[in-house]
Order: structure tokens, then C-alpha cells, then sequence
């Protein structure tokens, strides 16, 4: 086993036993087991970063062409927007979500096959700082919204109904809490996206010299960035809260997985991870 | 056990409040009245006396007729009838009275199970008794013990947590909605009773502003004044109304005072910030539709009634857990009781010594290596620590032997020798002075 499998392996340890601590955590009721869970995440971040930092300085441009790098990029991303909303909002539930999703996505990227997908060197940088970068965190913002969705609906289907409110649900942050998650990922998650689109047609122009070629993924990203700014619209002007953004995140975040590995490994399309 | 603990009283479920107020004894000195004289029996008293119970705990020598005794002595000094108080209070001695004692002390048997002003009652019943001089060593223990337990309790069961009044539940999920209270403005639509109380749980809970809708605006402003609320024009109701996080509703009204298409009208004007309705009046203020709005709840009083039920269950289900601590402490407390007589504190005293003095044998005979397996050298090292240990314990125990023979000093001494050189192994309390936390005297 080299460095860099045995240094994703200790992430992998770490992101899994940062997971089973705050599920536990959570299950106890026990502080201490929270402050484990934190810390073996943010050791796992850090050798997580170190990881990503090995891998460009081997492949340099070429790790920005592979499969396995951008799902660890992602599931990297995925832990940075937990931690930084956990850090605004105190809301240690989020590493519930984040966490597991990190793991499944890491292992992904550790498993899949490097693909090569050769790109002009002299776009590597735009390419990976605005559409790369921006996309993945508004996706990211996204599946902390989205999770936050499920627990706003189901902790407000039981206030207004008047049910009992026992066992973990005593222990769920405020609906206000959880609707502030939402209001992030709309907030911040929409321009980003929008930069990632643009600059994704951008760089489309450049190298193919058409800006949108009906590509299965790039309708996708177009009916996910339609519904974003409905979102990001309703929430702006219209003063939507709590419930029906909460779907919506839901549903955009959906299509987003959906758009991400469906149509990146099944169908033909320039951002295929297909070999 | 030469020390005979008895415990009389009366509470909510033995006696009518009227019979609760007139054998009410608040400020009683037994000492200066003469319960506690010699001959009387009586060495050691303390009274708790609150609205929902009057108790005399009483500690003395073992005597026939020593309950009749304080019976007759507190109907006399109520000016009642002593066969009017038997026939309402209750009786319980020794370890059954420590168990209640605990028991009260943890509120297990309060009228509102789990309700924490019975500790602090306590507390002060007991600081009187000290100031008045009639506690002593059993009942210092008992009542120290008696906070402790009801500490363990809160600390291990869930006895005292959920709202158990209907103000309280309406502030607890509140909570649940906005989560913090301290940027939430509430709003009282009429001013009664129970929206007053409802609005003090909020003000204490931290919400930031409180706006007082009332018909009749001077007691509006009156109630404002007393809460440092803002009174406001029962006109301007709905006008107002958009500024409040928290509604609480109380009129006098017959006919519902607010409408679905009022409050519609405005989460508009809010832009959909959440809104938490309490109605209590009855009949109702507020139309039920309102809860199918989004982003409004709407709690009536029967929806917290509700509430308050299912959390008083949950607390019956604690109440049994924390019965089993109650009757753990209880028998602990039993063990102790039994030491304060001489025989076993001698015992413990003297297996004390011969512990430290065979620590410190095994320890000799490691240093002194191949010297030690000399069968001679350990039988002679063996009677010397032995011997010492015994006699160092000789003055001390002969001390406590002519103390014992005097009636009331006996139990002192032994309580003193007892925790000087810790025979009951007790952890020093979390806030003793720091040199009680020094390691025990045989440890190494």
C-alpha cells in the first residue's frame, strides 16, 4: 500500500468515525461523543486536503481530467460547507448528513477508474476555479438544504399537527434553524451556480466554439438552474419560507444526483466518466 | 440504632386547604416553645411548612408516645383540636420517614410531580432549623443527604424536564419554532390571568418586546406597566399584530376575534416570518383555519392541555426510576444511622488501622528483598504494625467509650470519628474545601 492509499484510507477511517460519533452523539444525547465525531472530521479534512494537494502536484493538469479526483473534490467540498454552516448556524445535525455523503462519495472516487479527459492547458485554471469550484459548492449548499428540507417537513408536519414530540425529535434544532440552511444554500448557492454555468458555456465557446450544444448534461444544468432561480426568486421577492423552499431544495438537490451520476455514467455526453 | 426518626405531616392529598393553613406552622421556634426539653424525648426538629404541606420531622430517643407528644404539642400551639389533626396527617418513622423525606426533597410526592420549588422550601426549612438550634447530628445528615438525593434524582432521571403547566409548554415550543427568543417580539390579546403568566414564562424565556392589546386600554396600560410591556390600541389590533412573533390570546370575546384572512393578510405584510398563535380563551379567539396557513401554528388550550398530559406521563414513567434512587439512598442511609452506635464505629475504626498497617507491611517487606523471606523478620515486622496499628486507635477509641456513656454528646463523637478518618468511604462533596480532597489516609 503506497502514501496516497494508505493516506485515503485514514480519511476514509476518519470520515467514518466522525459519522458513527455524531449518529451516537445524537442517540445519547452525549456531548463528548459530538466533540470526537468533530474532531476525527476535522482531522479527516485536513489529511483529506493534504490528499488533494498530493494528487495535483503528481498529475498536475492532468488530475484536473479524472473522474476520481472530482468526487473527492466533492466530497471535500461537502465537508467545508458543513463545517463552515455548522460554524455560522451551530448546527452540529448537519454533520449528519454531510459526513455519510462525504464518505459514500470519497469511496466512490477512490474505486472509480482514473478516466483522462484531455483539456487544453491553457484553460485549466478558469476551468477549475469558476465552473468546477463554484458548481460543486452550490451543490454542496445544495444537499445541506435539501437534508435540512427532509427534517423541516417532518419536525413541522408534527408541530402542526400537534403530535407528540418524543425520543430524537426533542433533540432537532428549531424550524427557524432549519429554514436559515435554506435560506444559505439559495442565498449564496445561486450566484455560485450561475458563475459555474456561465463559465462552463464560457469555456464551451473557447474550445468548441459554441456556447450550448444540447448535451444531455447541459439541458440538465439548465432545468436545475431554472428552478434555482425560481427559488432563489420566490425567496427574494416573494418572501418564501420554511415549507415549499424546503421541497424545492429538495427537489432541485434530487436532480442535481440525478443529472451528477445518471447522466455523467449512462448516457453519451461530454462530461461522461464512461471510459 | 438508639436514634428513633418520626415524621408527621399533613399535605394536598390528606388535608383540605383550610385545614392545610390552619395547622400551618411557619415560624415556629420547638426550642423556645419547649418541645425540646429534657425529659421531652425530643432531641432534634425540623419543620417544613408550604402551601401544599405542613411536616414535622422529629429525632429522639426511642419512646413510646413521642409522636402523640408532638401531635398534642403542635394542635396546642395552633389553637386546633389534636384529634382533627390525627385524622388528617400521616405518620411515618425511621427509615420510612428518610424515604419520604427523600422523596419530598426530589419532589416525587408533589402536587405537580417534579416541580422544583420544593427543594429550595426545604432548604430554608432546614437553614431555620439550624439558626433555631434544633437540628443535630441525625437531622444534619439527613437533610444534607436529603439535597443530594434530590440531585442525583434531577441529574439521572428525566423527573423534572418537560413543561408541566400549560404557560410553560407554550413557551417550550416556542422554542421549537424560533429557536432562540431574544429577537422575538409576542403580543397579549386581552389581558388575563393566564395570558399574564403565559407572558412572564416569555419574558423570562427572553423575548425582546411585549405588546398589550387590551378592550379596555387602561388595563392594558396597567398590565404594561407591571410587565414593561407597551400597551397598545385594541383598534390598531391587526396593525399591530404584524410586528409580533408570538400571539397569545385571551379575550372575553363569545365570537372568534381572529379571522383566517386577517392573519393572511398579515404573513403578507411579514413576509412569511413564522407566526405562533396560543389561544386559551374559552370559547375560542382565534379561527382553528388559521393553523392551515403556512408558516403560522396555532396552539388552543386544549392542544396544551394535550401537551402537559403526555409530558406529565413521561414524568410518572421518571417518578418510578427515580423511586429506585430514593430507596438506594435510603438504605445507605440506614447503613449509616446503624454505625452511629459505638459497637460498629470500634469495628470500623480498628479494621481501618489494621488495612493501613498491612499496606504499609506489604510495602516494608517489597523494599527489604531476600530479608523478607526470613519467616522470623515478617512475623515480628507483622505483630509490630499490627500492635501499632491497634494502639494508636486505643486513646481515641477509650474517648469515645466515656463520651457514649454521656446521653447526648455519644452520638456527636461518633458521627466526628466517623467522617475524621472517613470510615463510610464518602467522596468529599463537589464544593468541600480543597484539603478534603486529598487522597484517603490509606491510600499510597
Amino acid at each position: 500500500m503506497n502514501l496516497t492509499e494508505t493516506l485515503e484510507l485514514i480519511v476514509l477511517v476518519l470520515y467514518f468515525l466522525g459519522a458513527v460519533l455524531h449518529i451516537l452523539a445524537m442517540l445519547v444525547r452525549g456531548p463528548l461523543l459530538r466533540y470526537g465525531g468533530q474532531a476525527a472530521t476535522l482531522l479527516g479534512f485536513g489529511l483529506h486536503t493534504v490528499d488533494i494537494g498530493l494528487y495535483v502536484h503528481r498529475y498536475e493538469a492532468v488530475a484536473l481530467g479524472q473522474g476520481p479526483f472530482y468526487f473527492s473534490l466533492l466530497a471535500w467540498t461537502l465537508i467545508i460547507v458543513s463545517l463552515v454552516l455548522n460554524w455560522r448556524l451551530r448546527m452540529h445535525f448537519l454533520a449528519l448528513t454531510a459526513l455519510p455523503l462525504a464518505l459514500i462519495i470519497y469511496s466512490f472516487a477512490t474505486t472509480l477508474p482514473t478516466v483522462e479527459v484531455v483539456l487544453p492547458e491553457s484553460f485549466m485554471g478558469l476551468w477549475f476555479g469558476l465552473h468546477i469550484g463554484t458548481l460543486f459548492f452550490s451543490i454542496c449548499l445544495l444537499a445541506m438544504a435539501a437534508s435540512s428540507g427532509v427534517v423541516y417537513l417532518f419536525l413541522e408536519n408534527k408541530i402542526k399537527g400537534k403530535a407528540k414530540i418524543t425520543g430524537l425529535s426533542k433533540d432537532l434544532p428549531s424550524l427557524s434553524l432549519f429554514d436559515q440552511v435554506n435560506a444559505w444554500a439559495v442565498n449564496l448557492g445561486f450566484p455560485l451556480f450561475t458563475v459555474g454555468l456561465l463559465s462552463g458555456f464560457l469555456w464551451a465557446h473557447f474550445t468548441w466554439e459554441r456556447f450550448f450544444s444540447w448535451d444531455p448534461k447541459e439541458v440538465a444544468a439548465i432545468i436545475v438552474w431554472l428552478l434555482f432561480a425560481f427559488l432563489f426568486h420566490q425567496r427574494l421577492v416573494n418572501g418564501w419560507r420554511g415549507r415549499k423552499p424546503a421541497k424545492l431544495a429538495i427537489w432541485i438537490f434530487a436532480l442535481s444526483l440525478v443529472s451528477m451520476l445518471g447522466i455523467n455514467f449512462f448516457l453519451e455526453t461530454h462530461h461522461s466518466f464512461q471510459p | 440504632m438508639n436514634q428513633s426518626i418520626c415524621l408527621l405531616g399533613l399535605n394536598h392529598r390528606t388535608a383540605p386547604v383550610e385545614v392545610r393553613e390552619r395547622y400551618a406552622l411557619p415560624d415556629v421556634d420547638p426550642r423556645e416553645q419547649g418541645l425540646i426539653a429534657p425529659g421531652s424525648g425530643v432531641k432534634e426538629t425540623m419543620i417544613l411548612s408550604t402551601c401544599n404541606r405542613v411536616e414535622f420531622l422529629s429525632v429522639g430517643r426511642e419512646k413510646p408516645g413521642m409522636a402523640l407528644e408532638i401531635l398534642r404539642f403542635w394542635a396546642e400551639f395552633c389553637g386546633g383540636d389534636v384529634h382533627e389533626l390525627q385524622a388528617h396527617t400521616y405518620q411515618y418513622n425511621n427509615l420510612d420517614a428518610v424515604s419520604h423525606l427523600f422523596s419530598v426533597a426530589s419532589s416525587l410526592d408533589s402536587m405537580v410531580l417534579g416541580e422544583p420549588q420544593i427543594l429550595g422550601q426545604l432548604k430554608q426549612a432546614y437553614r431555620r432549623s439550624v439558626k433555631q438550634g434544633t437540628s443535630g447530628v441525625v437531622l444534619n445528615r439527613l437533610l444534607h443527604k436529603s439535597f443530594s438525593v434530590a440531585k442525583r434524582v434531577r441529574t439521572e432521571t428525566r423527573v423534572a424536564s418537560n413543561a408541566v403547566s400549560i404557560s410553560f409548554a407554550a413557551v417550550e415550543l416556542a422554542k421549537r419554532i424560533f429557536g432562540d427568543l431574544s429577537n422575538q417580539t409576542a403580543m397579549l390579546v386581552g389581558a388575563g390571568e393566564m395570558a399574564e403568566l403565559a407572558a412572564t414564562h416569555l419574558l423570562s424565556a427572553g423575548v425582546k418586546r411585549l405588546l398589550i392589546a387590551n378592550r379596555t386600554h387602561a388595563r392594558g396600560c396597567e398590565l404594561a406597566s407591571r410587565i414593561q410591556g407597551e400597551a397598545v390600541l385594541f383598534a390598531e389590533l391587526f396593525e399591530r399584530m404584524a410586528e409580533a412573533d408570538i400571539i397569545i390570546s385571551s379575550t372575553g370575546a363569545t365570537q372568534t376575534v381572529i379571522q383566517r384572512r386577517d392573519v393572511q393578510a398579515i404573513m403578507k405584510r411579514r413576509r412569511n416570518r413564522p407566526m405562533f398563535f396560543i389561544d386559551i380563551a374559552v370559547p375560542r379567539d382565534i379561527d382553528p383555519d388559521v393553523n392551515n396557513l403556512d408558516n403560522t401554528y396555532l396552539y388552543d388550550i386544549d392542544d396544551l392541555k394535550e401537551v402537559v398530559e403526555e409530558n406529565l406521563s413521561q414524568r410518572k414513567t421518571e417518578a418510578a426510576k427515580a423511586m429506585v434512587i430514593v430507596q438506594e439512598e435510603t438504605e445507605k442511609f440506614a447503613c449509616w444511622l446503624r454505625s452511629l452506635d459505638l459497637k460498629p464505629t470500634i469495628l470500623d475504626l480498628l479494621a481501618s488501622g489494621e488495612r493501613i498497617a498491612r499496606k504499609e507491611l506489604k510495602k516494608t517487606l517489597r523494599r527489604l528483598g531476600p530479608k523478607a523471606d526470613d519467616p522470623q523478620v515478617r512475623e515480628a515486622l507483622e505483630t509490630l504494625v499490627l500492635s501499632l496499628g491497634h494502639k494508636l486507635y486505643h486513646q481515641p477509641l477509650d474517648f469515645l467509650k466515656r463520651r457514649a456513656r454521656e446521653e447526648d454528646a455519644g452520638t456527636r463523637y461518633i458521627d466526628i470519628t466517623r467522617r475524621m478518618f472517613n470510615l463510610d468511604n464518602e467522596p468529599p462533596a463537589p464544593d468541600a474545601h480543597p484539603d478534603r480532597r486529598q487522597p484517603k489516609p490509606d491510600e499510597d
